[in-house]
């Protein structure tokens, strides 16, 4: 369970670069939830994301997850919790380390790390099978350096590490932005039967209105460092990306009409 | 012979340090300019305590654990006080100096009278009864020469396999991703600056050893010794790429050594044909210049060449 209470950020505060990233955030999740989170450009989606990674502390508020209050813990102590999968499909692994290599360092998240051989005997096998569920046929390359994989397997073995130990939430920050749309439905494929599978409680940051309406039983959308929308059960069930899209056509109009009574205050007082 | 057998051994002892330097360079991706104080503070630890009458290999053992405690130090300069990595480096370098002077308490420490770890060598020669000279692919060899050589060749081939093991373990994978991509390894749980600072540790460490051995090998330490071994262990490294490519850790590894025996080699080559011994850091320098850019500048080379062609 991830429950956020009134997080706020503000970056660059004090310089003509101040943006106020998070306002105020409450909101939680329970145990085995899939949220999607929409927004426009600087809403803030990908801060909140990384405010529960902790990529950076938060200025206020309180963070638990798991029943542990991790507002100061660092981001590599976090993760003991924490399985991430970033945009870039180049920011999830070693390029220049195996396939194998890479699995492995994910099968010891948030524990020790001695002088135990990393790729020990048996884990091979165990490796095989698991890998062999994301049928890309990379269970007979195990060897290969990741760097000489597409994108796409990237992000699907990025997928696999991020969930490998079982995670209290994970975390999935627009994972196929960056992908042909045949690879990114692809590792949407694999995401959802992961999360189904494992049962996993997980929140993810998407551009994708259909992604987003489509995938999860609840959804919030964002604007300006809020949440200004929050549906799930049945009414998450009926959504259509039609809907999101007037959602999204009436936050823009709310703020047209902002600008316009900032005039004409401006017109009456300046 | 002699000649060549000596260039060997030193660019055997040498790779050592040039293994350091991969670890820091390549690995870390660090510019690691604490080489330059750490192998000379390695050869001061050890001749104090080899005059003191200490056992060789507690010597450099000793050794080992001086400069890994300098290369933690940068690393902790670094992560941190978050310092930029090359002033760390120096920072700790030029303190170095100072420190290295009070262990030796004169800028030059003579091993003359010394047991070293080439008195065991020549001793473990006479138990399999060699002595004097002995004749190799025709030519008339010290036997205390070759002795050390194999001595040496030993001790490289030990390390590299500890080396190689090393990076395999749980720890060694966690730095080497460390350096690969810290975004991802502290994303797995991994705190980059514990890493960044027990890697530049093993890094200096090795590099203090390579000192040790060259202390015990030319009979003296000296307090100028580790000017231009930084460069010098890039050359080595580079080479070794050249050579083998950087395909698998442990081809790296093999290159290394290979690259910076080939490098002394080349070296005595050049002095022995009369290169100025002053100009060796230049030609040094210019060498490690060249194959940095070098690559680089052929790729853009053949990327104009198609334009060339429709003109």
């Amino acid at each position: 369970m991830l429950e956020l209470r009134d997080i706020s950020k503000t970056f660059n505060p004090g310089t003509i670069n101040e943006v106020r990233s998070l306002r105020q955030v409450s909101f939680s999740i329970e145990d085995g939830s899939f949220v999607t989170v929409i927004g426009t450009n600087g809403s803030g989606k990908s801060t909140l994301l990384n405010a529960v990674a902790g990529t950076f502390f938060v200025d206020s508020g309180s963070i638990r997850l798991g029943g542990r209050d991790v507002t100061r813990w660092p981001e590599h102590r976090r993760a003991a919790l924490i399985g991430r999968v970033f945009q870039n499909p180049f920011s999830g692994t070693a390029p220049s380390m195996s396939i194998a290599e890479n699995l492995a360092l994910a099968a010891r998240r948030g524990r020790s790390r001695g002088f135990g051989p990393a790729l020990g005997a048996g884990w091979m096998r165990e490796l095989h099978d698991r890998v062999r569920v994301l049928h890309m046929g990379l269970e007979n390359r195990l060897e290969n350096a990741i760097g000489t994989l597409s994108g796409g397997e990237r992000q699907a073995l990025t997928l696999l590490m991020a969930t490998w130990l079982r995670p209290e939430i994970l975390l999935l920050d627009e994972h196929t932005a960056a992908l042909d749309p045949k690879s990114g439905d692809k590792v949407i494929r694999v995401s959802e039967d992961i999360i189904a599978r494992d049962k996993l409680t997980a929140l993810m940051v998407t551009h994708s209105m259909s992604q987003a309406a489509t995938l999860g039983d609840r959804l919030i959308m964002m604007h300006r460092g809020r949440i200004i929308y929050d549906v799930r059960g049945a009414e998450k069930q009926r959504l259509r990306p039609a809907d999101l899209l007037a959602r999204f056509e009436e936050v823009r109009r709310g703020e047209q009409l902002d600008e316009t009574a900032a005039d004409m205050l401006k017109r009456a007082y300046v | 012979m002699t000649l060549v057998i000596g260039a060997l051994t030193i660019g055997l002892i040498l790779s050592v340090l040039a293994l350091g330097v991969y670890i820091s360079f390549r690995i870390f991706d660090f510019p690691d300019i604490t080489a330059e104080g750490s192998i000379t503070l390695g050869a001061a630890v050890a001749a104090i305590l080899l005059v003191a009458g200490m056992n060789p290999f507690v010597a450099t053992t000793a050794a080992f654990c001086a400069g890994m405690a300098a290369g933690s130090l940068t690393g902790v300069l670094h992560t941190k006080f978050k310092i930029n990595g090359l002033l760390s480096g120096i920072l700790v370098m030029t303190a170095l100096y100072s420190v290295n002077l009070h262990v030796m308490g004169k800028s030059n420490v003579p091993l003359l009278s010394a047991t070293t770890f080439g008195n065991y060598a020549e001793d473990a020669a006479r138990a399999l009864g060699m002595t004097g000279s002995m004749r190799l692919l025709g030519w008339e060899v010290s036997v205390r020469d070759v002795s050390i050589l194999v001595a040496v060749f030993g001790a490289i081939v030990m390390t590299s396999v500890l080396l190689d093991r090393f990076f395999r373990t749980h720890l060694g994978t966690a730095m080497r991703a460390t350096g690969d991509n810290p975004q991802m390894i502290r994303a797995l749980g991994v705190d980059v600056g514990v890493m960044m600072i027990l890697g530049l540790g093993v890094s200096n460490g090795l590099i203090a050893v390579a000192g040790a051995l060259l202390a015990q090998y030319q009979g003296f330490a000296d307090v100028q010794m580790g000017i231009g071994m930084l460069v010098w262990g890039l050359a080595s490294v580079i080479i070794g790429e050249a050579l083998v490519g950087v395909r698998s850790l442990g081809l790296s590894i093999v290159g290394t050594i290979m690259g910076s025996v080939l490098f002394r080699l080349l070296v005595a080559m050049a002095l022995r044909w009369g290169l100025d011994p002053n100009d060796l850091k230049l030609i040094t320098a210019i060498f490690v210049f060249g194959a940095l850019v070098l690559p680089a500048l052929l790729a853009k080379l053949r990327w104009r060449k198609p334009q060339v062609a429709h003109a």
